[in-house]
């Protein structure tokens, strides 16, 4: 976990990256790519939250060694 | 006989679309040669299987052998830019298959040719190329007869936003959107190099991931041609972030072609109102 804060900054950075470009696909304008962005990206990101920890959840509960 | 697409409102098609796409598909060129278009259709012929079969001569037809053992199947070169061009593909399965497999069954190794990389790029590209011809194939079939002025086709747009992330969006004049996808895609590209050390830009090591990667055109290649195949000498901390990051611009980047392509296609099938519909006016 010592690596954790460089972790989440690549996370940060290529999960920004991936939400701009998908809303730049889905909408035509460039005004209204960049209206949606803040949402999204915040939709994205507590998505991922919410799997991260199901999936720690399920490995403390399922996947324990103890 | 007939209409006159402007009298009737709808457009006059000179053949089947998805017929010409998937004779494309399995013959480059033979899609135009069927919508009577013979130039187009020997000239995309002559130059895609030119280049598959350059890719072969120059590798050998060995670049399936740089999948494992556990990973070679009937359906593996499915994932691979080779797809594009499927009979080519078909055919160096059939005739190259995996090398020589010796009377247990077991393969015999071979060393790699000295310009396996540059044949396996070849190939790679042949079959990106025969893509674009087949997106042209079935436009030509749905818009036989195109009018003038409307910026680039929708072939060629998407075609400029696979050689550099944005080409498409600049030669369609929205300058920002590119410099946006050039800057995000090739950051991107970038960023995952640095944590792979370079490692990621090599066929042999990252067969699935590198046909991601090569979906982002001229900056893989040059960078792969520049910076990759170093040997591995000691362990690479995020060598697997790297490579999926590289790998995830590179199918981001499908995205701008895809974004490219529908902009030129809505200005050329829709071409009344263009910049109304560019403005975000609607009625």
């Amino acid at each position: 976990m010592n690596d954790l804060p460089f972790h989440l900054l690549i996370f940060a950075v290529t999960g920004a990256v991936i939400v701009i470009v998908s809303a730049m696909f889905s909408e035509a304008t460039d005004a209204a790519a960049l209206r949606v962005v803040p949402k999204r990206i915040l939709y994205f990101f507590f998505g991922c939250a919410v799997v991260a920890g199901v999936m720690l959840l399920l490995e403390h509960t399922l996947a324990s060694a103890t | 006989m007939a209409q006159d697409p402007s009298k009737s409102g709808k457009p006059v098609r000179a053949g089947e679309p998805n017929l010409a796409l998937l004779l494309t598909w399995l013959v480059p060129g033979a899609g135009h040669m069927y919508l009577g278009r013979p130039l187009i259709a020997v000239i995309g012929f002559v130059l895609i299987e030119g280049l598959y079969g350059l890719g072969v001569l120059l590798s050998d037809g060995m670049f399936l052998e740089y999948l494992p053992l556990e990973m070679r199947s009937r359906f593996a070169g499915a994932l691979t830019p080779e797809i594009g061009n499927l009979g080519a593909l078909i055919y160096q399965l059939k005739t190259y298959g995996y090398g020589l497999v010796a009377a247990g069954g077991q393969p015999l190794p071979r060393a790699w040719p000295a310009t396996m990389d540059i044949g396996t790029t070849l190939t790679a590209v042949s079959g990106i190329l025969n893509i674009f011809l087949m997106s042209r194939a079935h436009l030509d079939a749905r818009q036989p007869v195109r009018p003038a002025g409307r910026g680039p086709g929708p072939t060629v747009a998407a075609f400029a936003s696979w050689i550099v992330p944005g080409g498409g969006q600049i030669l369609q004049g929205r300058v920002s959107r590119g410099v946006a996808f050039f800057v995000l895609l090739v950051s991107l590209l970038a960023l995952g190099t640095w944590l792979a050390e370079g490692s990621n830009l090599d066929r042999e090591r990252h067969f699935y991931y590198w046909s991601g990667q090569f979906m982002i055109g001229l900056p893989a290649i040059v960078a792969e041609y520049v910076h990759g195949h170093s040997p591995i000498t000691g362990d690479i901390q995020y060598a697997d972030a790297g490579v999926v990051i590289a790998s995830v611009a590179g199918l981001l980047n499908v995205l701008g072609m895809l974004d490219a392509y529908s902009h030129s296609e809505d200005r050329l099938l829709a071409p009344d109102e263009p910049e109304e519909r560019e403005m975000g006016v609607t009625a």
